[in-house]
């Protein structure tokens, strides 16, 4: 693959840790402002993706381990998510209300809000993004598992 | 609380059971139980329903007309039933036989949930959104086996359906830029102000995409595809439980929500399930494989439901419902029969075999009595003489099979394990015990009618 010149190799490293940043930017700034868990989940995948391209399979795997637990990953995002939408069911509430209610004051931290809305978006994060690694891992083993690597 | 709660223990339980490898058989039990759960939550929230009324809730409690609502009506209810009830029959048939993949029994709890949560939704995109859960899990549950054949199968499979919910989503977008919401309700009652050719259109399109779903006649050709190559509890799945969202979707949509463009549209309907009905029959006779007679013999069965939509009213709406129900009830035996070698299993297919046909005393008998009425009731013979036709043609193909499966096959291959044998018999008596007592089933269609002509609810 000629993806894999010194050029790309650096770059994609370098912009790596601030695709993540990004992404958890994203995240943390949709209650407020215009992001949410989807759109975080994507570019942070989409960091890993170019990670993918540049160094391909084998030694991105060697580089960072942890992301052979993606599955893992995307497993707690939907547990998470679904205990966020349904929790309120057991004191009551219709499914999905989201705390604090609209009118109550939501405790900041910066930017981030302490509300379950972020809880639910974080769970969506993890989800896509836990998705999104899984698949490349799956699609790396085919391609390592046939001598391919670049 | 009761209306979430088959929901969030098929969902929960498809969570739970996913790290784990579905292969070992406590996993399997586990998985079962878990949908005996469900089926009784469900049934449970049937019996609110019935006595007392449709059961609704809106999401994050928002104000109702801006909050997403999930509702349990009569029609949800016996769709749902219906569904949990033939994929907890072919996950605890598969447990019995011996799973051979790790994700079969999480795969076929998140199934459970997509389709609980389109039975059980009372909004156009959250019904999407479940739809695309169970198409989701589908399209993994097809490549069972791991096989050429059923990766073919899948590939098929997937395309098709992919290409379904495409024209589907198309559908759900242009029905919100005609009416302005996705609430069911709103929707019904908004629809009327708007153009009656765009509305014609919109319908056209989802018209479509159920019909890909379920296979109706001109959109049949991928159905014997799949259904021969695919794993036979899986294709008792996307044929029993899955396409059970195309019979639901033709009602919902046609005589809930667009009942104007569906009474414009009723003769069309009918020669469409009319041709159906023939060509599936005599597509089905010529010699193939079972699982490609059964295919081609629920194109035919599936023209039945759509001529009982066609004639619409109560009558046709109840015979609607009531022929879905049966259907897949038959189709899963059918199916589930092909799987197995060895005593019992040709009983099994033969009892299934007579329900498809409408031979008295089974359940298929009523299903053809309630065409025959709603035919009768609106003065239309030719259609008759089809229901006639149709049974008859059914009984000469599956009885082909029948003979060449199970009376003239040499009986070398070893018998499959006696407790699928057992639940497939069982299943098969239950086709007949319905034929025996049917007022339960009658009553429960007549129900989910009403939910449709009954206005608002």
């Amino acid at each position: 693959m000629s993806m894999s010149t010194i050029l790309t190799r650096t770059i994609t490293r370098l912009i790596f840790l601030p695709t993540l940043v990004t992404a958890v930017a994203v995240l943390v700034k949709g209650y407020a402002g215009a992001g949410d868990g989807f759109s975080a989940g994507v570019i942070a995948g989409t960091g890993v993706v170019i990670q993918f391209l540049a160094f391909g399979p084998r030694e991105l795997v060697a580089r960072y381990p942890s992301l052979r637990r993606a599955p893992l990953l995307a497993w707690s995002g939907l547990l998470l998510g679904l205990v966020t939408a349904f929790a309120p069911v057991i004191w009551g509430d219709p499914i999905m209300t989201l705390y604090p209610r609209p009118g109550e004051d939501v405790p900041h931290l910066g930017l981030l809000a302490f509300h379950t809305a972020v809880l639910f978006d974080a769970a969506v994060f993890l989800l896509v993004f836990g998705f999104i690694v899984s698949v490349l891992g799956t699609i790396g083993n085919r391609y390592g598992s046939e001598g391919a690597d670049s | 609380m009761l209306l979430l709660l088959p929901l969030a223990i098929t969902w929960f339980g498809a969570v739970a059971l996913a790290p784990f490898d579905g292969r070992r058989r406590a996993v399997g039990v586990v998985a079962v139980g878990v949908m005996v759960a469900a089926f009784v939550a469900l049934v449970r929230l049937g019996i609110t329903v019935w006595t007392s009324g449709p059961v609704e809730m809106v999401a994050g409690d928002w104000p109702a007309g801006i909050g997403i609502r999930l509702r349990a009506d009569g029609l949800g209810i016996a769709f749902a039933l219906i569904s949990l009830g033939v994929l907890l029959a072919a996950l605890a048939y598969e447990v019995l036989g011996g799973v051979h993949e790790r994700s079969l029994p999480s795969l076929v709890l998140f199934m459970s949930t997509g389709l609980t949560g389109v039975f059980l939704t009372a909004d156009i995109f959250n019904f999407y959104v479940f739809f695309e859960i169970a198409m989701t899990a589908s399209f993994v549950l097809a490549t069972y086996g791991k096989q050429v054949g059923h990766l073919r199968a899948a590939l098929t499979f997937m395309v098709v359906n992919l290409l379904g919910s495409v024209v589907f989503l198309a559908g759900v977008a242009s029905l919100y830029h005609v009416t302005g919401t996705l609430d069911m309700d709103g929707v019904a009652e908004r629809v009327n102000g708007a153009p009656t050719a765009s509305v014609l259109l919109i319908a056209v399109l989802i018209f479509v995409a159920f019909g890909l779903k379920l296979g109706l006649f001109p959109f049949h050709s991928w159905v014997p595809l799949v259904y021969r190559d695919t794993w036979p509890a899986v294709a008792a799945m996307l044929s029993a439980a899955l396409a059970n969202i195309g019979s639901y979707g033709l009602l919902r949509f046609g005589a809930g929500l667009m009942p104007r463009e569906l009474s414009l549209t009723a003769s069309g309907l009918i020669v469409i399930g009319s041709l159906g009905i023939l060509y599936g029959a005599i597509q089905a006779v010529s010699p193939r494989t079972a699982g490609e007679v059964i295919a081609w013999s629920s194109i035919g069965q599936v023209g039945y439901i759509l001529v009982a939509l066609g004639i619409g009213g109560p009558v046709g709406l109840t015979a609607a419902v009531l022929y879905s129900i049966i259907n897949s009830l038959n189709k899963l035996v059918l199916f589930l029969a092909v799987g197995l070698r060895g005593w019992l299993v040709g009983a099994a297919f033969a009892l299934a075999a007579f329900s498809v046909a409408g031979v008295p005393p089974s359940a298929g008998f009523f299903g053809k009595v309630a065409i025959f009425r709603a035919g009768a009731d609106a003065d239309r013979v030719p259609l008759l003489v089809l229901v006639v036709v149709g049974g008859a043609l059914s009984l000469i193909y599956l009885f082909r099979i029948y003979q060449r499966d199970y009376w003239a096959r040499n009986h070398a291959a070893p018998p499959s394990p006696l407790g699928a044998r057992v639940l497939v018999l069982v299943l098969a008596c239950g086709i007949v015990f319905i034929g025996l007592w049917p007022e339960p089933l009658l009553a429960l269609s007549a129900n989910a009618a009403a939910a449709l002509t009954g206005g608002g609810s």
